[in-house]
């Protein structure tokens, strides 16, 4: 049995990635098997996060009984997720006291944690001159200061033409020929890594 | 006339994929000397096997962000290879005292991080060293997934942290972490804004397709330098293609 499971794994996975693949290319000929199998690919994938969030509980369940340092936060999590799970059910994703949850506790949590990633940003960009300090650091800080600056209106001075043109040049052209050339190389990568799977060479599945 | 120019995309498109299997297959059953080409040298891989083999030895934890990316979208890619890199790492870090643990953002990617963690055990013999709550799903939306991830940088002992899969600018948080816990971090993702961050914030970043070279820089074995042969004869035939494009609009060849 430990042997046939990791093979029957291979198989399945293998033709199913095959069809879903052949789907796209031939929708008439596999269209229609390919839209089953991306349907319950959704619905086992709402699964995996129903399981994903016991397993969230079951780690903070643990956190809170080995009594170690941060174990509060465990047990105001575990609160805030029961609570919120039980509010949701009963006044549905879009009620009243759902929203209400939404646009008090998490928008607001997630904006302070916003504000806090831009100070990081800021204090990474200084600290990058002293961990690397090399002219393509320089060119690399001047050009975000300088995009920075072309982006909105100057305290004073108000928008300065020279700055917004550089601005839209820098965005237009270096940074979309550079963002090409590492996005064609994400694309190659993103191809290979598929066609290993597809192959059942690499089986991130237990296969 | 749509459908035709529809058929011909779809034709080339299914060309390239057989063009890349084929290339896969070619270098990985034909070349004796596959397992032997030079690769370049890629820092980040370097310091990071040194310091797990660290971690090993001094009794740490290894940390490893598989990212948000969900396996039904694009971002499925730099998923699959997060837990590619999951499994090299386990292996590596099988003697440890302190097992990896994981963090990621998809319930699917946290499923088959457990997998992939219990597979290894299961290969190493030491399918007592498995434990579920060592794959993590740390949260859902980018910045409670960060907020959820960051605990386990500070908290569990972890001398080095590999970031590996779809992130958005809410990585600098993680990197942070790593920076205050003093922890080696080495980040890759597929995400443009997310690689200038990381540029940025990390030592060691991957940029571009260095992270799907992770499986030959970890020693993964002859289908990932089959792959990253495949990689290099494609980019080049793409800068060609490009080349020759903007050559064909400069003369007014091609509107």
């Amino acid at each position: 049995m430990k042997k046939i499971l990791p093979v029957t794994n291979a198989v399945i996975a293998i033709i199913s990635g095959s069809i879903v693949l052949l789907g796209y290319f031939f929708p008439g000929l596999f269209g229609g098997i390919q839209s089953v199998l991306i349907g319950w690919a959704i619905i086992l994938a709402a699964f995996a996060l129903l399981l994903g969030i016991f397993n969230l509980m079951m780690v903070h369940w643990k956190k809170i009984g080995s009594e170690g340092k941060g174990s509060i936060y465990s047990i105001v999590l575990l609160i805030s997720l029961v609570l919120t799970m039980i509010i949701v059910s009963i006044s549905g994703p879009a009620g009243s006291w759902s929203l209400w949850i939404f646009n008090t506790i998490q928008v607001p949590a997630e904006i302070s944690l916003l504000a806090v990633l831009a100070f990081v940003l800021v204090y990474a960009a200084a600290r990058l001159l002293t961990r690397r300090f090399k002219w393509y650091t320089i060119l690399f800080l001047v050009t975000v200061l300088l995009v920075l600056l072309g982006s909105a209106p100057l305290f004073f001075v108000g928008e300065v033409g020279l700055l917004s043109s550089l601005r839209g040049w820098l965005a237009q052209v270096p940074a979309v020929a550079g963002a090409r050339g590492l996005l064609l190389g994400v694309a190659l990568g993103t191809v290979a890594t598929g066609l290993r799977i597809l192959i059942g060479i690499d089986r991130p599945y237990g296969g | 006339m749509e459908q035709a120019l529809s058929s011909i995309g779809n034709f080339l498109g299914l060309l390239f994929i057989l063009l890349c299997l084929g290339l896969i297959l070619f270098y990985f059953f034909s070349d004796p000397t596959r397992e032997k080409i030079n690769l370049r040298s890629i820092e980040a891989f370097t310091h990071f096997r040194r310091q797990i083999d660290l971690a090993v030895e001094a009794g740490k934890r290894v940390h490893i962000s598989l990212g948000r990316g969900n396996i039904n979208d694009l971002q499925g890619g730099a998923a699959l290879i997060s837990l590619t890199i999951l499994d090299h790492c386990a292996r590596a870090a099988s003697n440890s005292d302190r097992p990896p643990v994981t963090t990621s953002g998809d319930g699917v990617v946290t499923i088959l991080s457990q997998d992939t963690l219990q597979t290894t055990y299961r290969d190493l013999a030491a399918d007592q060293r498995y434990d579920p709550s060592n794959a993590r799903l740390t949260g859902l939306t980018p910045l409670a997934y960060a907020a959820g991830a960051m605990p386990a940088i500070h908290d569990e002992y972890v001398t080095a942290n590999i970031l590996a899969g779809h992130f958005g600018t809410e990585v600098a948080l993680l990197t942070e972490a790593g920076e205050r816990s003093q922890s080696l971090t080495v980040a890759g993702t597929d995400s443009i804004p997310a690689q200038a961050v990381l540029y940025a914030t990390v030592d060691e970043p991957l940029l571009g397709e260095e992270l799907y070279a992770a499986g030959a820089y970890l020693g993964g074995g002859a289908v990932y330098t089959a792959s990253i042969r495949m990689q290099d004869i494609l980019r080049w035939v793409l800068i060609a293609a490009i080349g020759i494009g903007a050559i064909l609009k400069l003369l007014g060849i091609l509107s």
